[in-house]
């Protein structure tokens, strides 16, 4: 747990930052808005009392609520992990700036995290699926994603139609879980 | 009695009965609908003199079920677009469905040759989240497993590389290697593969008898199997022509592409989460980090055949340091983490295996995000690829050593 | 018609076989008869007037019904050496350790259904392997296997080999362009680019010995060669041999050369689309191929049918006729002792052994010792039988080297091959060539 890192981090990006820095064992943790990708981004990997040069993971969470981009980085400045939660994206247009810019390895996550939740980073040249076939049409890990049940009753529906994205209200019961940990 | 065919059609020549579509089925790799992205349609449209070559997802030598296109000019490769997906298992949705103990099972197969560390990331994030102390002896039985399971790995990667540059003997010796060590791990796990041995708190089984005698055993001979084996390839003039200067990295551009592990420390940089973020017991044992400069695919093989000594040094340590004590934390059978999110990450033998947990209270994970190296490690072949002949597409392929299963999670 | 059809479907398939084949054979063979009675005379005629056609078409004939065998034996030694290089077993349940394996994978692949791709170019694609199979037998005929078997001494012998061995390109190009598929159109292209570009190198190495010996004859080159294995030309033009062989590894796309057929990155090359007997083809002609330049290397190089050491000459005349009466009792009772002699060992000797078992045991020694003896008397008396043994024994010495390259080495990348080829192997052809032709002038 490094105290000088949460010190540093609220001295640089106190204005963005939408909520306290969570530290925990060996994390450090920042929220932030999904405009402010690029800035803060830019000011981990660039500014030296951070230079954060190793991206470790880019995910997509989906809260129940919202989704959002998390982002592992790691630096030689300092003994923790720095994880950026960029939260708030809206279920029907989930938009985030790439992070291709600076790392263009972060290029197949961000596909990944399109074909699984469906959110756009605006910036990437080749934000299309990467697991899921071309004409799929839902996010499998969103949290209202579930296989219809008599999809092999079905005479004309084909392997890849046969999931389909119902809107929470049409699915079973229990199926959508809203917390607040995420 | 003449028949018109239908235009566009002829009989075929095997079977006078069927009638063959003359545009059946387009022979380019081409998609048949528009292009999703800019990169899709710069990559679609042919320049002249380019053809599009596909090595599909049955092939002898990709890794694993992974469809290229490439586009050639005659033997020169212009650009590449892999297609994943054909291993997709869909794990990240399943563990949400799973308890805590059953996801380690789950995350097994994803880097199937090394599936140790697979499961080391998840069980460390959950042991962040539950906040155990994993007892000594434990973290040390997962050091002397997993720097096994290194080895293994690459033997692996040593016989794979070089059967894709042709050569059919390196990879049967490294199999027998690779047997040995199985069976070892065999013996203490009770799999040869998808070993399913670490748990939440610890490991599942002590060591026993019959692994220590295969484990003493094998590391009597293992020094001079290991040379031997090398040196049928490290001398080898067409071998190591072959591989030298081949898709040379240097650190910029390894970062900016995330790779991690041995592809990145063969450029330089000697960046290895055991010594930059050191996890388990790590701190105590006493080992280097092998690094070249070179950054290409020769570099990259040396440089993880210095990585088997470096593990064998290892071994040797936690051997002579094992501690006694229990195997396992004391733990509820039923986990119910309190809600948050936890981060655990190591380095395997192909680079920094991660898992992000995040729980919300109840006996499943809310989210488990696996981070798997390979898939990092497959863009770079796009970058890396350009301007090499189609020989070598496969030598870049191997030397930066993919698995197709934790490609396609 | 019902009885028939009732007694042919009582048959069981060995039974409906021979009802087939018997028959058909009885005929022929009193076709045959009446043929040869009526006509016989006629027929020897005409064979005396026209010796050399009857002899090429002999010549062919025995290649062809050769080439099978040999590819056999080769195939299976790949696969063994191979598998013993790999410290594994290989073929192993099919006949004894294996041997009759190839076999069945020949029966295997003529029973393959044998098929031609949607848009390929039926004509082309079927002469393909056809092209490549005959010029590899062509090329053989004049290849000296023992003095006085040979299809044919011609005084261009040496050329007229090259001439048609270069052909296999053509044959190459036809597979890989007529399959109508990306990876047999790379493939034929690299083998097309490679064997010409290999060519060169190896007609160069061979004109120094062409200059030492003063013949592109065949037979005349290893007639240079009796004597002790210091005659041999490799002695007088090792740098000529060291091309000469990896030329030829090149010519027969043979490892670390075989980027042609690479099964790592381009599937099968060239006959990638062939399934069935005309892949047999293809497949066979690799082998042959292999198993030509061998023998063309020992002939060049390494004496042909000459054994390494002059053996004194000994005469072992049997005499069959001055035994006369002796003949029954020499045939009745030398097996029968030679069994029980052989065999007492086994049963005195080792208390675990039956008596009946080391009758078989004896036999089998007895049998083996006859041949032995047989083998000895032949090799002593005919010398085509003597020359026949070194000739396979070096031929197939040449082999196993090959097949031991291939289990070793990984292949090498078209741009290096190309580039070792007109760099470096031609350079040394030429500097090859000098030499000898300086020393030549220089000595006489």
């Amino acid at each position: 747990m490094d105290r000088a890192l949460k010190l540093r981090l609220e001295a640089r990006f106190g204005g963005v930052l939408r909520g306290p820095v969570r530290q925990r064992q060996d994390q450090t943790e920042i929220r932030i808005a999904p405009r402010d990708v690029t800035d803060v981004l830019r000011a981990l990997h660039d500014e030296p009392p951070f230079s954060f040069p190793v991206l470790a993971d880019l995910a997509g969470v989906d809260t129940g609520d919202t989704l959002q981009v998390v982002y592992h980085l790691w630096s030689g400045t300092t003994s923790d992990w720095l994880r950026v939660i960029a939260e708030g994206l809206p279920r029907e247009d989930p938009r985030v700036p790439s992070a291709t810019f600076l790392w263009k390895g972060a290029e197949w996550m961000e596909r990944e995290t399109y074909d699984m939740f469906g959110i756009v980073f605006e910036g990437n040249r080749d934000l299309r699926r990467i697991y899921m076939p071309a004409d799929y049409t839902s996010f499998p890990l969103r949290k209202d994603f579930y296989l219809a049940d008599d999809a092999a009753r079905s005479p004309g529906a084909g392997v890849r139609h046969m999931e389909r994205s119902h809107a929470p209200n049409d699915a079973v019961a229990g199926t959508v879980r809203r917390t607040g940990a995420a | 009695m003449t028949t018109t065919l239908p235009p566009g059609t002829h009989v075929s020549g095997d079977d006078p009965n069927v009638l063959i579509d003359d545009d059946y089925a387009s022979y380019e790799p081409i998609p048949p609908y528009p292009p999703r992205t800019e990169r899709e349609a710069e990559f679609y449209t042919l320049g002249d003199g380019e053809m599009y070559l596909n090595m599909g997802p049955q092939h002898p030598s990709t890794h694993g079920v992974l469809r290229v296109v490439l586009k050639l000019e005659g033997e020169r490769v212009v650009d590449i677009d892999p297609v994943l997906g054909y291993l997709h298992r869909g794990v990240e949705k399943l563990c949400e469905n799973a308890d805590y103990h059953q996801t380690i099972s789950q995350v097994d197969p994803l880097e199937y040759v090394s599936s140790l560390f697979m499961e080391w990331g998840p069980v460390m994030a959950y042991e962040k989240l539950l906040d155990i102390q994993v007892p000594r002896r434990a973290e040390y039985i997962r050091v002397l497993s997993g720097e096994l399971n290194r080895i293994a790995s690459h033997a692996l990667f040593m016989g794979w590389f070089a059967l894709d540059l042709g050569g059919l003997t390196p990879i049967l010796w490294s199999f027998i290697e690779r047997d040995e060590i199985v069976e070892m791990l065999a013996a203490l796990t009770g799999q040869r593969m998808l070993f399913n041995y670490f748990r939440i708190g610890g490991v599942n089984g002590d060591l026993n008898h019959e692994f220590l005698s295969r484990l003493g055993d094998w590391m009597s001979r293992a020094v001079g199997q290991i040379d031997a084996n090398t040196k049928l390839l490290n001398e080898n003039e067409i071998f190591v022509r072959r591989a030298s200067g081949l898709g040379v990295i240097d650190t910029d551009m390894a970062l900016k592409l995330c790779m991690t592990g041995p592809n990145l420390r063969a450029t330089g940089l000697p960046y290895d989460i055991r010594r930059a973020h050191p996890y388990s017991v790590y701190p105590e044992l006493d080992f280097e980090v092998p690094t070249r400069s070179e950054g290409d695919s020769l570099a990259r093989y040396l440089l993880r055949m210095e990585e088997v000594k470096q593990s064998l040094r290892i071994i040797d340590q936690c051997l002579h340091q094992m501690p006694d004590g229990p195997i396992m934390a004391k733990l509820p059978r039923l986990l119910r983490p309190r809600p948050g999110r936890a981060w655990a990450a190591l380095e395997g033998p192909r680079g920094l295996y991660g898992a992000y947990a995040i729980s919300d209270g109840t006996d499943q994970p809310f989210r488990l995000k696996i981070h798997d190296p390979s898939f990092i490690h497959l863009q770079a072949v796009g970058a890396l690829l350009p301007g090499h002949l189609l020989a070598d597409t496969m030598a870049i392929m191997a030397s930066l050593d993919p698995i197709m299963g934790g490609v396609d999670k | 018609m019902s009885a028939v059809s009732r007694t042919w479907d009582q048959l069981t398939l060995p039974g409906k076989f021979l009802a087939i084949v018997v028959p058909i054979l009885a005929v022929l063979t009193t076709g045959l008869i009446l043929v040869i009675v009526l006509f016989g005379g006629a027929i020897w005629n005409v064979i005396l007037a026209n010796l050399p056609v009857v002899r090429f078409i002999a010549a062919a004939t025995i290649l062809l019904l050769l080439s099978p065998p040999i590819a056999f034996v080769i195939i299976y030694m790949e696969m063994k050496v191979i598998a013993l290089m790999n410290l594994r077993l290989g073929p192993d349940r099919v006949g004894p350790w294996g041997t009759l394996l190839s076999t069945v994978h020949g029966l295997k692949v003529l029973m393959k259904e044998d098929f031609t791709p949607t848009r390929a170019d039926p004509v082309v694609f079927t002469w393909a392997p056809v092209v490549v199979f005959s010029t590899a037998i062509l090329s053989a005929l004049v290849l000296p296997f023992a003095p006085g078997l040979f299809g044919q001494d011609l005084n261009l012998g040496l050329l007229y080999f090259f001439a048609i061995g270069g052909l296999t390109v053509v044959g190459l190009l036809m597979g890989g362009w007529a399959s109508f598929n990306k990876y047999s159109l790379l493939g034929g292209l690299r083998s097309a680019a490679q064997i010409v570009s290999y060519e060169i190198p190896l007609t160069l190495s061979v004109v120094g010995l062409i200059i030492l010996a003063g013949t592109m004859s065949l037979n005349q080159i290893v007639q240079q060669q009796a004597g002790w294995f210091v005659n041999w030309f490799v002695i007088r033009q090792p740098l000529g041999f060291l091309i000469f062989v990896i030329a030829a590894t090149a010519e027969a796309n043979r490892t670390p050369f075989d980027l042609t057929e690479a099964d790592s990155e381009i599937v099968a090359g060239f006959a990638t689309e062939y399934s069935g007997m005309r892949f047999g083809f293809f497949f066979f002609a690799e082998y042959i191929g292999v198993f030509i330049i061998s023998a063309l290397t020992t002939v060049l190089y390494l004496g042909g049918w000459n054994a390494p050491i002059v053996l004194p000459h000994i005469v072992w005349a049997i005499d069959i006729g001055s035994l006369s009466g002796w003949i029954l009792a020499i045939v009745a009772i030398v097996p029968v002792l030679g069994t029980v002699l052989l065999g007492a060992p086994f049963f005195l000797f080792r208390s675990r052994t039956r008596w009946w078992v080391a009758l078989i045991v004896g036999f089998v020694l007895f049998n083996v010792l006859a041949v032995g003896l047989f083998g000895l008397w032949a090799y002593i008396s005919f010398d085509w039988v003597a020359g026949l043994f070194w000739f396979v024994g070096k031929t197939f010495a040449l082999v196993f080297v090959f097949v031991w390259l291939r289990g070793t080495l990984p292949r090498v990348r078209i741009d290096q091959l190309m580039g070792f080829a007109w760099k470096w192997l031609l350079p040394a052809a030429l500097l090859n060539l000098f030499v000898t032709a300086f020393a030549f002038v220089v000595v006489h």
